[in-house]
């Protein structure tokens, strides 16, 4: 019997595992791990046109406002999103190094590679890193993170419209680049995965969820045949994790940040950072990012921001900070224990528009947070 | 090259100091220690038909240099081979004056041994396909564009090969290739009604050698400037009183009419330095009168009250201007009194000629076209008489590369979205007609002149000018008001000095 997948849920798994139904199970269940989650699992039907439910963390009307801008997605002269990459990665680059930095001070290689702390070192910035990149929209962040060198990228939002774009675009930007939804690559463990993975229609919550459900069939898996559970299986666990996960200007699009922002922490590995960016809610913002781009230049759609939805570096680090004790759904080890980690900001800057403001030229303002920002949290 | 030249070549650009520092401390220290540049550190231009002068000095930037603004080249050298002459240690250079040939092999070598470069020699390029502007901004990012090269072969047509690139930068001079290839560049040309004549000559050493090694003389004759470049000054020896030994050279720029710049060329080398010297080493003068020749003193009247008080206040004006003019020579501390320009003692090498054009890319197109970008002059060209040619080309490249680095940092296609392509052009196109239209307005400025000019195809006849008077002779009155003007008020010959260099503006004065 196939399962349709507007079914699928935790209690269907359970099922199917009681009545020790294997190969059913695991034929008709897609392959939730996440190499698959591309090729197989279709979620452009479900999400675009529901009501916003609990289950999702997606309000459909400001979908499909970014479904109808994607054709202009990557017109830098038309979307100020082109602009403000640069810096954003400038930061991501900044928060980067300097975690290296310190981990070299803390952890002395002793194998002949000295990087002595002030010299960078001559490989690319993300390299051998797993990013992902929530709210990836038409794949400006994903496709530069991609190029700076990331081993596996991925890339999710909830409009698959958008991703249409990002998947079109990335193809055609070279080798390398090339999203994959032509090969579906099975569970494999140890593969490094080249390519982009995009996943349209589906919440970060969501992927999450899947995560869990597949790091618990794992561990159920094992404990049935009698594996001894070892640090080893946790870091395959952990495997599936991201050093980086990036939510740039995405919570103040979400009904709920803090649910978004618990996945993306449950998602990342131990040591790994997120990147959140959004527009402070002041009085400044208002004037800026509301009456001045939507307004006065028409730089930004009008109605593409709602300044209520606005959010300032504290209470985002108040949510991000708080998460630990909601249950990380994908840290937990097969040693039986949760490892309590917390997460701490290593970063903020402002984003500032220098003027003359006809061509927005952005750079980073560590003072000025009235207005954009961007913020990096660790976990530890 | 340079190696096996035992004179100077013709063939020389002038650097501002920013200029020089783009090129790095190493082709910059190289050039140097092989004695290439032609440094100078004080720059005297004056008019033939006035007392003004205009006098540039190297601490004229020392404010720049102190608040930043422009690189302290001292500094980046880490000086050994500076100026050792005693008594201007390390003067602050208005410019340097370099061969081409030198220059360039040294370039080239510097990128020679950087791996991640792949120098093709000996090619020939065919045809260029680049993207269109509807091309742009699309879901599909541009397709790169296409060269297509011939590998110039012993049978002279090698096979061809394409290259795809994410940017082309043409950098291929006035005439460029490929700007005229991809055809999106509407430019502007329109010819001076110049030329230039350009050689190396031996100065006449007999009188002292102090203090002129380093300076560049540049005088204004009524169709054009003469021009006389310091080169190969860099290990500075004609300073040391005993070290007589060894000539000095000069690089010669004469801009004037096409006819008489044919005549120049057909003179022989004796005609040609006595024409130089007799064209050059000329000092101020006093300006001609407002008045027709008619109304000289001694003359009848024409109108006699009006003309009795236009004489009065003409030579009341006469009189200002020329004490204008020696008030400036007495400031202290770099007493800017008028210097005889050294003469000429022979011609070395060939004299060469060329034609003056000022060009533009139109006002409805830009240096940028999607994944091409023009630099240097061929986007750009303009009359020498400033040295700002090579300089503005320069600040192209250096403003370029800035982006280009910024792109590949933030892990973006530099030619594929218009972003880069966008800013290189808002921050480098104001600029390029802000110059053009300094030396335009140089160039008209010291065409008005209140005496007939003196032409120098009669030759015979070059003392003999006369008064024209009348609106022309005002605008001659106002030209040397103004360059004394200039050249008293230090902050504003400074900011001239700072702007010729390449300095950033201040941005409260």
């Amino acid at each position: 019997m196939l399962l349709s997948s507007n079914t699928i849920t935790k209690a269907t798994v359970r099922k199917l595992l009681a009545e020790k139904n294997w190969k059913l199970a695991l034929s008709s269940v897609p392959s939730p791990s996440l190499s698959a989650l591309a090729h197989n699992y279709d979620f452009s039907t479900s999400a675009a046109s529901s009501s916003p439910s609990a289950s999702t963390n997606s309000n459909p009307s400001e979908v499909d406002k970014f479904s109808s801008f994607a054709g202009h997605w990557w017109d830098s002269r038309a979307n100020p999103l082109v602009g403000m990459n640069p810096i954003r990665i400038r930061f991501m680059r900044e928060v980067l190094l300097a975690q290296q930095r310190q981990q070299q001070q803390q952890h002395p290689r002793h194998d002949g590679h000295n990087d002595t702390p002030a010299s960078p070192s001559s490989l690319p910035l993300l390299h051998g890193k797993r990013v992902l990149d929530i709210g990836c929209g038409g794949g400006l962040l994903t496709e530069s993170m991609a190029r700076l060198g990331a081993s596996s990228v991925v890339g999710v939002d909830a409009s698959s419209h958008v991703v249409e774009v990002a998947k079109r675009h990335s193809f055609h930007s070279g080798s390398g680049l090339r999203s994959c939804d032509d090969d579906g690559d099975g569970e494999n463990d140890t593969t490094v995965e080249d390519g982009i993975r995009y996943i349209g229609g589906m919440t970060v919550e969501e992927l999450a969820n899947h995560h869990w459900h597949y790091s618990q069939r794992r561990r159920r898996r094992r404990r049935r045949l009698s594996e001894n559970p070892s640090s080893e299986t946790n870091n395959r666990d952990n495997h599936e994790l991201f050093d980086v996960v990036t939510a740039l200007e995405i919570i103040e699009h979400v009904p709920d940040p803090t649910s978004l922002l618990r996945s993306a922490v449950s998602l990342l590995r131990p040591d790994g950072i997120l990147f959140v960016s959004t527009i402070n809610r002041t009085w400044k913002s208002y004037g800026m990012a509301i009456v001045a781009a939507e307004y006065i230049s028409g730089k930004v759609p009008v109605g593409t921001h709602d300044w209520n939805r606005f959010w300032s570096p504290d209470e985002v680090e108040r949510m991000v900070c708080d998460v630990e004790h909601g249950g990380d759904s994908g840290s937990g080890g097969a040693t039986g224990h949760e490892e309590k980690y917390v997460m701490k900001q290593v970063g903020l800057s402002g984003m500032v528009i220098q003027p003359p403001f006809v061509n927005l030229k952005w750079s980073l303002d560590p003072l000025d947070t009235d207005v954009n920002w961007i913020g990096a949290y660790q976990k530890r | 090259q340079h190696k096996n030249a035992t004179t100077p070549n013709a063939r020389a650009y002038a650097i501002s100091p920013t200029s020089l520092s783009y090129l790095g401390p190493s082709v910059l220290g190289k050039l140097i220690e092989t004695n290439c540049c032609g440094v100078y550190d004080s720059m005297q231009v004056w008019e033939h038909d006035g007392p003004a002068q205009l006098h540039f000095v190297g601490e004229d930037l020392e404010g720049a240099i102190n608040e930043g603004r422009l690189v302290n080249l001292q500094q980046l050298l880490n000086d050994s081979t500076s100026n050792k002459s005693t008594g201007r240690k390390n003067r602050p250079w208005l410019g340097a004056v370099i061969e081409d040939a030198p220059f360039v092999s040294a370039v080239w070598d510097e990128l020679r041994k950087d791996d991640r470069i792949d120098l093709l020699d000996k090619i020939q390029v065919k045809s260029i396909k680049a993207p269109n502007h509807s091309d742009m901004g699309k879901i599909e990012p541009p397709p790169p564009v296409d060269i297509t090269c011939v590998r110039k072969g012993v049978n002279d047509e090698g096979e061809e090969f394409t290259i795809s690139s994410n940017l082309l930068v043409a950098a291929d001079g006035a005439n460029s290739f490929i700007r005229r290839t991809v055809g999106t560049f509407p430019m502007i040309t329109r010819s001076y009604g110049r030329m230039a004549v350009t050689c190396t000559v031996e100065l006449d050493t007999s009188k002292s050698r102090m203090g002129m090694a380093r300076t560049a003389f540049q005088r204004f004759l009524p169709y054009g400037p003469i021009a006389l470049l310091p080169v190969w000054n860099s290990v500075d020896s004609s300073s040391d009183r005993e070290k007589e030994s060894g000539p000095i050279y000069a690089n010669v720029v004469w801009s004037t009419l096409p006819s008489e710049a044919k005549y120049l060329l057909s003179l022989s080398s004796e005609e040609f330095i006595a024409a130089l010297n007799e064209y050059l080493c000329q000092g101020p003068n006093v300006n001609p009168s407002l008045l027709p020749d008619s109304n000289q003193p001694g003359g009848p009247p024409a109108i006699p009250l009006l003309s009795t008080i236009v004489r009065e206040i003409d030579s009341l004006l006469r009189t200002a201007n020329t004490a204008l003019t020696m008030g400036t020579w007495t400031e202290a501390p770099t007493r800017n009194f008028f210097r005889m320009p050294p003469r000429s003692k022979k011609v070395v090498g060939p004299i060469m000629g060329f034609d003056l054009t000022m060009s533009h890319v139109a006002t409805n197109g830009g240096y940028t076209s999607p994944r091409v970008a023009l630099v240097g002059d061929a986007a750009h060209t303009m009359h020498p008489m400033a040295g700002q040619g090579l300089n503005l080309g320069m600040g192209d490249i250096h403003a370029l590369a800035s982006l280009i680095k910024e792109a590949v940092d933030s892990g973006m296609d530099v030619g594929g979205t218009n972003l880069f392509l966008d800013r290189y052009n808002e921050e480098r196109i104001l600029k390029g007609w802000g110059i053009l239209g300094g030396v335009q307005f140089l160039h008209e400025a010291f065409e008005c002149t209140g005496s007939i000019p003196g032409s120098i195809t009669e030759h015979e006849n070059a003392t003999s000018v006369g008064s024209v008077g009348g609106l022309k002779g005002l605008i001659g009155y106002s030209r040397s008001l103004g360059m004394n003007a200039v050249n008293g008020i230090a902050p504003v010959r400074k900011a001239l000095a700072e702007v010729a260099a390449g300095a950033s503006p201040r941005l409260f004065p």
